[in-house]
C-alpha cells in the first residue's frame, strides 16, 4: 500500500495543481457562469437573456457620440468592457426560486478575487448584491445580482467598470432598470 | 482499360463528394434564413405562409401599418434587404427550452444570441441574433406567440445596430413590425 502510493504520489500532486489551478482561474474569471438558472426559464413569467459580446461593445463604442453628453457618460462606461451579460427572470408567485438557485451564482464570486461592495444599495425594494473583481488596480469585472420576492436578475460587466457612473447604464444595452445609488457604509458586513 | 475506369469512377465521386459538401457549407452559411423557417415548421409542425399571404393578415397588421404610417416612423433595415416569413393561424405547443437549445445550436456558429426573451405563462418567445455582413449587419428576428410566429432577417447599417443594441427588445420588435408592414405596402 505504502509502496503504491509513493508510485502514485507524484501523479497526485499533479493533478492536485491542475485542479487547483483550474479552481483559480475559475475563481478570477470575470464572466460568470448562469447555467444553473436555465431550470428557472419553465417557471417565470418573463426571461430575458442578454448577451453584448467585446466586438459588439467596440462597435457601440466607436458609434455612440462623443458630442452628446448622455451618449458620452455611456461611452465611457463601455469603451474597453468585453462583455454586457444579463440574465433576468419574474416569476407570478413567491418562491418560485430557491436559496440554492442565488447560492449557484455566489459561490463564484467568492474572495479573495470578488470582493462585495457594501456602499452599494437599490432604491428599489429587494435585495442588491454589488460585486467586483480586482484586476490589480482596476476593476476587472462587475456581478450583480438582484433578488425580490419574485424577481431574480443577474448582471454581468466584463472588463474595466466605472462603479460611478454604473447606474448610467441602466435601461440601455439590456441592463434593467436596478435603481443602484451609493449607500452609507455599513459597518456589519 | 479497367485501370482507367476505375480512375475515372474515383475522380467523379470525389468531385460528386466536394460538390456535396461545399453545396452543404453554402447553404449552411448563407441560408440559414430557410434552416430556421424549416426548424420551426419541424418543431412545432406548423407550414408558414409566403409574402402573398401577408395582404390577408388581418387587422392587426393594418392597424400597425396605420399606426406607424401616421408617427414618425424610422426605416431601420436596409432596403431590398427584407427576409419574412409568417406563421398564421396555427399553434405552437412545445416545451420551449427546447426549441431554444435547438434554435442557439443551430445558429451558434455564426451568429451571435444579442437578446433572448421568453414567457412561459403568455407562450411568447422572442431571439434576436447578429452577424457581421461586411460593413453592415444580418439581424435575424424570430418572435414566436400562441398562435403565430413571424422569422425577419435584415440588414441593418451599424448606426441602426446602435439602436439595436441600446433597446434590444423594443428595437426588435420595431424591425419584425417594419418588415411586415413594408412587404404589405
Amino acid at each position: 500500500m505504502k509502496l503504491l502510493f509513493q508510485k502514485l504520489r507524484l501523479p497526485l500532486i499533479a493533478v492536485a495543481l491542475v485542479t487547483l489551478a483550474a479552481l483559480v482561474a475559475q475563481a478570477q474569471d470575470p464572466r460568470i457562469q448562469t447555467a444553473s438558472l436555465d431550470h428557472l426559464a419553465a417557471k417565470a413569467s418573463q426571461t430575458v437573456d442578454v448577451n453584448i459580446d467585446e466586438r459588439l461593445i467596440r462597435l457601440a463604442a466607436k458609434l455612440l457620440s462623443d458630442k452628446d453628453s448622455d451618449e458620452k457618460e455611456v461611452k465611457e462606461i463601455i469603451t474597453g468592457l468585453k462583455g454586457i451579460y444579463v440574465r433576468s427572470f419574474e416569476f407570478e408567485a413567491d418562491g418560485q426560486y430557491t436559496a440554492a438557485d442565488v447560492d449557484s451564482i455566489r459561490t463564484q464570486l467568492r474572495a479573495p478575487s470578488w470582493t462585495r461592495m457594501v456602499n452599494v444599495a437599490s432604491k428599489k425594494e429587494g435585495g442588491l448584491e454589488v460585486y467586483i473583481l480586482m484586476n490589480g488596480e482596476q476593476i476587472g469585472g462587475l456581478a450583480v445580482i438582484a433578488t425580490d420576492d419574485r424577481e431574480l436578475t443577474v448582471v454581468n460587466l466584463v472588463g474595466p467598470v466605472n462603479l460611478d457612473k454604473l447606474a448610467k447604464l441602466e435601461g440601455q444595452f439590456g441592463v434593467p432598470e436596478l435603481g443602484i445609488e451609493k449607500a452609507k457604509p455599513k459597518n456589519d458586513q | 482499360m479497367k485501370t482507367i475506369r476505375i480512375k475515372a469512377l474515383a475522380v467523379l465521386s470525389v468531385t460528386l463528394g466536394l460538390t456535396f459538401v461545399f453545396a452543404v457549407l453554402a447553404q449552411a452559411k448563407g441560408d440559414d434564413f430557410n434552416s430556421i423557417v424549416k426548424l420551426i415548421e419541424h418543431f412545432y409542425g406548423v407550414k408558414h405562409q409566403g409574402i402573398p399571404f401577408l395582404a390577408k393578415a388581418g387587422m392587426k397588421v393594418t392597424t400597425t401599418a396605420a399606426k406607424i404610417k401616421g408617427g414618425s416612423a424610422k426605416r431601420l433595415a436596409e432596403a431590398g434587404s427584407v427576409k419574412v416569413a409568417f406563421f398564421e393561424d396555427q399553434t405552437f405547443a412545445g416545451d420551449f427550452t427546447r426549441f431554444r437549445s435547438s434554435l442557439n445550436a443551430a445558429l451558434s456558429q455564426t451568429w451571435t444570441p444579442l437578446i433572448q426573451t421568453l414567457s412561459a405563462t403568455d407562450k411568447e418567445q422572442t431571439y434576436i441574433f447578429v452577424r457581421e455582413a461586411d460593413a453592415k449587419y444580418n439581424v435575424l428576428v424570430i418572435t414566436i406567440e400562441q398562435r403565430e410566429a413571424t422569422v425577419v432577417q435584415v440588414t441593418l447599417s451599424p448606426q441602426n445596430l446602435l439602436l439595436l443594441m441600446k433597446d434590444p427588445e423594443g428595437t426588435g420588435k420595431n424591425i419584425t413590425q417594419e418588415a411586415t408592414i413594408i412587404d404589405q405596402e
